[in-house]
């Protein structure tokens, strides 16, 4: 078989990097620590909270292992359940908008999702990087052909901003499975955004006080943005130490910047979610996930720092430069 | 600037199974797409099978909304009133379909809802409430709806008196009413049976009837329904079935 295609389903070295398994212990940890957290401060939560918390904590023993175990499984696995997400989160800012019922943008929309999937499985950084333009490109275009420019820019907005941050965004998670080493790489992002969640929210119930985004999302204090900031930026620092040992990324000035791009873009990432929820006027952006709302309200954190992560640690070290790019196009002949 | 207007869809708030269950659902690309596969391949069934034939087609709607009823014989009779639909229609079109049948557990929920695009009614203590969501589906122009306004099935092939719920979707809107007959689907799939046999299925459409003039109330209803009934009982004579 060729090398390229052998790759993307090599599961045998699933948890050979030392960084991975660590991650895991840290996940498991977390899983084992929360309810005795929840139990040790039972008296101290409303019966409300207490509810809400479990509820939360039944829903990520459930989505977290159908997440992960595609993820780590092998590259083309990876990739496949990232598009899935992609293409959940998309489901619902269309659904929430009223996008949804514009079936020919949504259409184009989900192709551009697939295409960038594509991209990613056949290691063909050209074509990823093409599909954001050429993805916008065709929105704008196809939206004139109904000849009814009225609503036009809102139609043509809405889908090129859920393309840029869903499709393109979020689809630079996928893409990083190129790297042998993407296991650690996206375990990285995704526990420490996790994380900065938390952070921010035990900090902010702790000392927060002074709101600084009152309208945009009033349970939101300093307190938790620097708690969080502080904390996420020495996990993130710690771990990356852990993940790059002994590349051009393994000096600590790096891997402090690494962790605030972590803190500050999840952070944003949530106020962005927090600003499209207020502007439409809704709560949750859906009620599939008990607790938590909806897959965008989980991966809003995640939109700003995919992109963001991948370029800085991109622009030191690559993506699979070893390896052969354009896996399947280049059987093709093209 | 002004404020940008949006409109979620009217299920956003509700968890996956409620959802398929929600007579507020409203379908998105995959289930848009799955439905119009499926049309096409009943609509080539039908055809081939039954020899299905179409009488007044120029009657049928041109847009949305609008509300087809007919005679109810059989378990193949909304999926003949879709196929004379156009494609274009047909997808933007719901049949109403008993919540005791078609919406059961979580299997039956999304073949229904997905596959067939059915709305479930439950046909035991339906309140005015239940209706609501039809009515309001029909007043933003959201989609056609196929409805049997007898409420089950004939036993004997014979038409039952209709039941006043139609009256209460459409009396006092503009929404157009298309009464139509089936002669046919009773000798091909009679109550009891599960494998439909090769007869010959007819559908007569007869002229669109508007209930703008008649109030919301149960007067107004009956009125309705009146004229349905009897709208549905001629088009059963032209086709030489005194029901």
């Amino acid at each position: 078989m060729n090398a390229g295609i052998e790759y993307l389903f090599s599961f045998r070295d699933a948890l050979a990097q030392p960084a991975t398994r660590v991650f895991l212990w840290i996940i498991l940890g977390a899983f084992v620590a929360a309810p005795i957290v929840m139990l040790a401060l039972h008296g101290r939560m409303s019966e409300a909270t207490r509810r809400d918390a479990w509820v939360r904590y039944r829903t990520w023993l459930l989505i977290a292992p159908a997440f992960l175990a595609p993820v780590l499984f092998a590259p083309a696995t990876a990739i496949v359940a990232i598009a899935v997400v992609s293409i959940l989160c998309y489901r619902e800012f269309a659904r929430a908008t009223g996008l949804f019922r514009e079936r020919s943008l949504s259409a184009i929309v989900a192709a551009g999702i697939v295409l960038v999937a594509c991209a990613s499985l056949d290691h063909w950084y050209g074509l990823f990087a093409a599909l954001t333009p050429l993805t916008v490109i065709v929105i704008a275009a196809a939206a004139v052909l109904p000849d009814s420019p009225t609503g036009y820019l809102q139609r043509v907005s809405l889908a090129s901003v859920a393309f840029l941050l869903f499709g393109s965004g979020l689809g630079h998670l996928g893409y990083i499975a190129n790297d042998p080493g993407y296991r650690a790489i996206l375990l990285l992002i995704l526990v420490s955004v996790q994380l900065n969640d938390i952070f921010a929210y035990v900090c902010g119930k702790s000392f927060g006080r002074r709101k600084l985004f009152p309208r945009t999302s009033p349970g939101k204090t300093l307190g938790g943005h620097l708690g969080a900031l502080v904390l996420t930026t020495a996990f993130a620092a710690a771990m990356g130490h852990v993940v790059f040992e002994g590349t051009a990324l393994d000096r600590w000035p790096a891997l402090i910047a690494l962790g605030l791009i972590i803190s500050v873009g999840g952070q944003l990432g949530d106020l962005v979610l927090g600003s499209i929820k207020r502007d439409i006027g809704v709560k949750d952006m859906a009620a599939t996930l008990p607790g938590h709302g909806g897959f965008l309200d989980r991966m809003n954190s995640s939109l700003l720092v995919a992109p963001a992560v991948f370029h800085f640690v991109g622009y030191a070290l690559g993506y699979g430069l070893e390896r052969e790019p354009r896996v399947f196009s280049s059987l093709l002949g093209f | 600037m002004d404020k940008w207007t949006y409109k979620p869809a009217a299920d956003t708030q509700l968890q996956p199974l409620e959802r398929l269950q929600s007579t507020r659902r409203e379908a998105g690309l995959v289930s848009v797409g799955l439905h119009a596969v499926t049309t096409v391949g009943l609509r080539a069934y039908l055809g081939a099978y039954h020899r299905l034939r179409v009488i007044g087609r120029e009657n049928l709607p041109q847009q949305t909304p609008f509300v087809l009823i007919a005679n109810h014989e059989s378990m193949l009779d909304s999926l003949v009133l879709i196929s004379a639909l156009p494609l274009r229609l047909r997808i933007e079109t719901s049949p109403v379909a008993a919540g005791d049948v078609f919406f059961t557990n979580a299997v039956s929920s999304f073949l229904s809802a997905v596959f067939m695009n059915a709305l479930p009614i439950r046909r035991r203590g339906v309140t005015t409430h239940a209706l609501e969501d039809l009515r309001a589906r029909l007043a933003e122009g959201r989609g056609g709806l196929v409805l049997f306004p007898e409420g089950m099935r004939s036993r004997d092939g014979r038409m039952l008196p209709f039941k006043s719920g139609l009256g209460n979707l459409v009396a006092a809107t503009r929404v157009p009413v298309i009464p139509c007959h089936l002669d046919g689907p009773y000798r091909a799939l009679p109550f009891g049976k599960s494998v439909p046999r090769p007869a010959r299925i007819t559908v007569r459409i007869g002229a669109p009837l508007s209930f703008e003039a008649q109030p919301n109330t149960r007067e107004g209803w009956n009125e309705v329904v009146g004229a349905c009934e009897s709208a549905v009982r001629g088009l059963a004579a032209e086709a030489g079935r005194a029901e």
